[in-house]
């Protein structure tokens, strides 16, 4: 393992710092830190900031024993109540009607704007009809405890059922899956482009006569997936900063776990996935026939991304969503959804890892025997046959 | 002592590329792997190399068989440039002397000595494809030595160079053999390096077809000319000599192939009875003369290639 190691380890840092020196790498780097800048800014330059506020209009001065309750409970739902009082009921009804006042109470009157306002009259009426209900009561000759014990009062606590057990995981589930399709498509380019480069700059003859090709393979895409990860940092570090500071990005709160199987889940698939893209580089002939080379490559991630959007977030149950959660190619991608959902067994997530991590061993064997071969047919695009089965080689 | 080819074979599909080829490369004399387009030397050297397994066969150094550290150690120059084109000159030098498991401070300090032996050393900062032709050629070279190799393996190194260049390259090539370096270098120009190598391995279809010392392969081929030109249209001093062919007479030059049992200067003393020899002198056949008789191929009008 050591000299083997020591050559990947110089392939990997030569790409890596020939990668972040290049133009293109520093420009995207930009983009993504204002993307991400902007993303924790904007919610806070354009969003609500603290709690809401609601405007109550009152004929005459507020009633002490109103305002009393609505900023107890103000306290609790995290809403601030402003008051402002209008001499009529006409003028009540005037400051709700222009938007001076969310609501606006005059007498037995209960003003409502018909644009905005939400719950706000709702729990001004509530309220009103506590205050009169315990004060009718403490009439008709309860003590005050008795009275506060009929306020103390709940209706049921309320739980919404749905296919996920929690949005928030399955929010991170979903964020994993763009992530990762994003990243790989991005530096799944960037490692077809740097194979075919060091195949149309005959670099690979030189480097194969001193190491395997898996090495030589391995580092390049250690190079690009370290460069990707650098950029993925960027992307998520304001974010994470902000989170930590001021709590109120957002985000759903996520477990540290849920974390950490996505990072697994992101090495997995990226490893997966790299080689393909390497493989397909060390076919073409021309640099310019990169895109082209790559796109079945490319058209299996979309298809295995479509595939674990619908199916698992339809039903992360189904025979479908298991069997797209397990196979190799689109488990990186439908995993993480369905693990996110809360209804997969343990057992089924570390065969798919399993199942994952095997199938990217297979394929850097696969992608250094055509490596090998190919790198060595110049003058025309390689055809597959060419390098699985035993034809000629130049 | 040596590099030993033992039986190669590699077949690719249906072609044949190498068909058994064996020879010896001795350390210490530049050796030409020679042969036309399509023989097969460029298989070899990267089977050599172990960028290719052969079907069968084996290479051994020092009465080993070579495994990958040992390969590590040597020095290969591709036919195509294998440089990365965006790098400085003299990290491209330092990266592969690094590769070949050198540390950083003693491939820089190496790298910096061949540049300058290459007369490359202004241009370490400058990038690769910034250099010329000759320029890129001179730093492949210093990628393939920077590690001080005891085997150094150059595929067709003098194809497309001007005279000084070749010169260049085979007077540093020449040093590093005399240092005790195993120096092999393939070619199909055969007349080209005729006066650069000592020992040559020639291959066709596959095979090998002559190996030795050239000097020797040239002086005992039995294909020795002697080339007059007498002042006189006689040829009557030629009947005795009846194994002696006339390979051209013209009006200045009687040229004339001779059996190894038959002493030139006797011929010249026949002639100088005649006439006149106002200019004379032995011709040893070509390397493309030896080649085709060994391949059992006629010339073609082009030559060999």
């Amino acid at each position: 393992m050591g000299t083997g190691w020591q050559g990947t380890r110089l392939v990997a840092q030569r790409g890596l710092v020939e990668n972040v020196k290049s133009r293109s790498f520093k420009v995207v780097t930009g983009l993504l830190l204002l993307l991400s800048l902007a993303g924790v800014a904007l919610p806070q330059i354009l969003g609500k900031n603290g709690p809401t506020t609601y405007t109550l209009a009152t004929a005459g001065k507020a009633p002490a024993d109103v305002v009393a309750t609505l900023d107890a409970a103000g306290k609790t739902a995290d809403f601030h109540v402003k008051y402002v009082s209008r001499g009529d009921q006409d003028a009540v009804r005037q400051a709700v009607r222009d938007g001076h006042a969310t609501a606006g109470l005059a007498g037995e009157t209960l003003y409502a704007s018909a644009k905005a306002g939400g719950s706000f009259p709702v729990v001004v009426a509530q309220v009103v009809v506590a205050l009169q209900t315990s004060r009718r009561l403490a009439q008709a000759g309860l003590s005050p405890q008795q009275v506060a014990d009929l306020q103390s009062v709940r209706p049921p606590q309320q739980v919404t059922v749905g296919r996920v057990k929690d949005e928030g995981r399955a929010g991170v589930g979903f964020g994993v899956g763009i992530v990762l399709y994003v990243a790989i498509i991005f530096a799944g380019t960037a490692i077809a482009t740097a194979v075919a480069m060091e195949k149309s700059t005959g670099i690979s003859e030189v480097l194969l006569a001193t190491l395997r090709p898996s090495q030589v393979l391995l580092g390049t895409v250690l190079a690009v997936g370290t460069a990707t990860l650098v950029q993925l940092l960027v992307l998520a570090a304001p974010l994470a900063v902000a989170v930590q500071i001021t709590d109120n990005i957002g985000l759903p709160p996520v477990a540290a776990g849920d974390i950490a199987l996505a990072v697994a889940w992101f090495a997995l698939g990226f490893m997966l996935y790299a080689f393909l893209f390497a493989a397909s580089g060390a076919l073409i002939n021309r640099i310019t026939e990169v895109n082209s080379a790559i796109l079945p490559v490319t058209m299996t991630l979309i298809i295995g991304y479509v595939l674990a959007v619908t199916v698992v977030t339809s039903d992360p149950g189904s025979g479908w969503s298991v069997a797209v959660s397990m196979f190799p190619l689109t488990a990186p991608l439908a995993m993480p959804t369905r693990w996110a959902s809360g209804e997969v067994p343990i057992y089924q997530l570390l065969l798919a890892m399993a199942l994952t991590a095997a199938a990217a061993l297979l394929l850097v064997s696969l992608a250094s025997s055509i490596y090998r071969r190919a790198l060595l047919i110049t003058g025309h695009r390689v055809r597959l046959r060419e390098v699985i089965g035993g034809r000629a080689v130049s | 002592m040596g590099l030993e080819i033992l039986n190669v074979a590699r077949s690719f599909g249906d072609r044949v590329a190498l068909d058994g080829v064996s020879f010896d490369v001795a350390p210490g004399v530049l050796t030409g792997l020679l042969g036309p387009n399509g023989a097969g030397k460029t298989t070899l050297l990267r089977i050599m190399l172990g960028v290719f397994n052969p079907d069968r066969g084996e290479v051994r150094y020092d009465g080993r068989p070579v495994g990958e550290e040992t390969r590590r150690r040597w020095g290969y120059m591709p036919q195509e440039r294998g440089l990365y084109p965006g790098m400085p000159a003299g990290d491209q030098v330092v990266h592969f002397g690094r590769l070949h498991g050198l540390s950083r401070r003693d491939a820089t300090r190496r790298a910096r000595g061949l540049l300058e032996e290459l007369g490359l050393d202004d241009r370490w900062a400058d990038r690769t494809d910034r250099l010329s032709g000759g320029m890129q050629q001179r730093l492949q070279l210093a990628t393939a030595l920077v590690h001080d190799p005891a085997v150094i393996v150059l595929d067709e190194p003098f194809s497309g160079l001007d005279p000084v260049a070749v010169a260049s390259l085979s007077g540093t090539l020449q040093q590093r053999a005399r240092g005790g370096c195993i120096v092999l270098f393939s070619s199909h120009q055969l007349d080209l390096v005729q006066d650069l190598c000592e020992d040559i391995a020639m291959v066709d279809r596959g095979r090998t077809v002559l190996q030795g010392h050239v000097a020797t392969l040239r002086a005992s081929s039995g294909r020795r000319q002697l080339r007059l030109h007498v002042e006189s249209p006689n040829r009557d001093w030629l009947l005795p000599y009846a194994d002696v062919t006339v390979v051209s007479d013209e009006a200045d030059q009687l040229r004339l192939a001779f059996p190894p049992g038959t002493d030139p200067l006797d011929l010249l003393d026949a002639a100088r009875s005649a006439g006149r020899v106002v200019d004379f002198g032995l011709d040893l056949p070509t390397l493309s003369q030896l080649f085709l008789a060994a391949a059992g191929r006629t010339l073609d009008p082009a030559g060999v290639r």
